[in-house]
């Protein structure tokens, strides 16, 4: 049932679909921390026009599917500009323009429950606000964020799945260019899940381990209260 | 065809996109109450419910549907191979994971020490939990329902690999109708599911925060 996996040619294509999922996900998920950080600043220091316009980005971001976002990065947008742009380049942002709209809410959530003493503490003892931030939130929240932040890795995974019908070579792309010489449609997708749930739960388990070695002591107390 | 004509095309996909999404919500409910109680509450079972999870939550919806539609379909033809089933019963089974952990800790915020106190007045455990905890459970977790019931519109669109046709599916019809058209399709799709997600949503959460501040919880 499962002889196909013997074919080096087929290993090839999975290894490179992983390849390219890992990829798109590492890259998206740290455009979206970098992005999504400025958000959430932006959201709770920002004059009223500014936190708006993030509302309304975040809200176009997390309210239709990633799937539709991509066919607009891939189809519409160089359609609209007349340009050509490598699909690639597209696939890579979208992703991180939309982990963007997510991650803005678990980093707000993160710095709130830290902000509002500390802010004070900081700027007593001499530290502008943006050294605060920069020094003593930022670093605490980081910390907090880190179990949202794997959820948000697990989904952006399961997400790139849509890549293969927007013509790229993920693990789904590699799965199908298998169907196409080999008729085994339950076995394909079974390994091709299989490589996917193996790569999740190991990479949610490593970051399981980083969160508690990081962990701001007693913390959980203080997320009680 | 004209935008107006476009328009009409993609809208009538929203009934099939409502149903699935709506479908699947209450398979999830049905499949994350049970399941969250019971890791909350038989210890020894826990292993099952958090096997479960990590599965759901580890393979994409489209390898699942994929894997299901096509897999298993020709096998079980009842009831694999009914695209509108397969959708349901993978978006369902998907959502019961993520709601069993929203209902968890919905039980942790509401106290699960009010069990005991049900029991104290003779309840068996089962019947305080029907009684005493689930009302209060379903108040808490409004806010996480409402983004789960905007997941499930939005995974609702990966159907488009098995063929159903719904929003997505009808937005990509369109654009390999010549000429071609490639944007007019995805703008009027993300313009609808942002109208579909974000006013129930936005509702459900306001709801639950009053329901929760009048209930004192």
């Amino acid at each position: 049932m499962f002889e196909f996996l013997l074919n080096p040619v087929y290993q090839g294509w999975l290894i490179q679909g992983l390849l390219l999922t890992v990829e798109i996900t590492l890259f998206g998920v740290l455009i979206g921390l970098g992005l999504g950080t400025l958000l959430a600043i932006g959201d709770i220091y920002g004059k009223k026009p500014l936190k708006a316009a993030i509302a309304l980005y975040v809200e176009i971001f997390r309210g239709s599917p990633l799937f539709v976002q991509l066919f607009l990065a891939v189809y519409t947008v160089p359609a609209i500009l007349n340009i050509q742009i490598d699909h690639g380049v597209l696939a890579f942002l979208v992703f991180g323009l939309n982990s963007a709209g997510y991650q803005k809410g678990y980093m707000k959530g993160a710095m709130e429950t830290i902000l509002d003493d500390q802010m004070q503490a900081g700027q007593s003892v001499g530290m502008s606000k943006v050294q605060t931030l920069r020094h003593v939130i930022l670093p605490q929240a980081y910390r907090i964020v880190i179990p949202s932040w794997t959820n948000e890795f697990c989904s952006l995974t399961k997400s790139t799945a849509t890549l293969a019908f927007v013509g790229f070579l993920d693990l789904v792309g590699a799965g199908r260019s298998i169907l196409i010489n080999n008729m085994q449609i339950l076995p394909v997708w079974i390994v091709v899940g299989l490589i996917y749930l193996a790569w999740i739960t190991g990479f949610s388990k490593i970051m399981d381990i980083i969160y508690e070695k990081k962990k701001i002591p007693g913390i959980e107390l203080f997320m009680q209260s | 065809m004209d935008v107006w004509q476009q328009l009409i095309f993609i809208v009538e996909g929203v009934p099939l996109t409502l149903s699935i999404s709506i479908l699947s919500f209450l398979i999830g409910i049905a499949l994350g109450l049970p399941l969250a109680f019971i890791r909350v509450y038989e210890k020894e079972v826990g292993f099952i419910v958090d096997a479960y999870e990590k599965i759901f939550r580890g393979i994409p919806e489209i390898v699942l549907l994929l894997l299901f539609y096509f897999g298993l379909g020709p096998f079980f033809p009842i009831p694999f191979g009914n695209a509108f089933f397969v959708a349901a019963f993978v978006l369902g089974l998907r959502s019961g994971a993520n709601q069993s952990q929203i209902y968890r800790g919905a039980i942790r915020g509401v106290g699960d020490e009010q069990i005991l106190a049900g029991t104290s007045i003779g309840l068996s455990k089962w019947r305080s939990i029907w009684h005493i905890m689930i009302p209060q459970v379903l108040n808490f977790s409004t806010p996480g329902l409402g983004s789960e019931y905007a997941l499930l519109i939005k995974d609702s669109a990966y159907v488009y690999v098995i063929g159903l046709a719904e929003l997505m599916t009808r937005a990509i019809q369109l654009k390999s109708i010549p000429p071609g058209d490639v944007v007019t399709p995805f703008v009027i799709a993300a313009a609808l599911y942002v109208a579909l997600t974000f006013p129930i949503a936005f509702w459900l959460d306001r709801w639950g925060n009053k329901r929760k501040k009048k209930l004192g919880l």
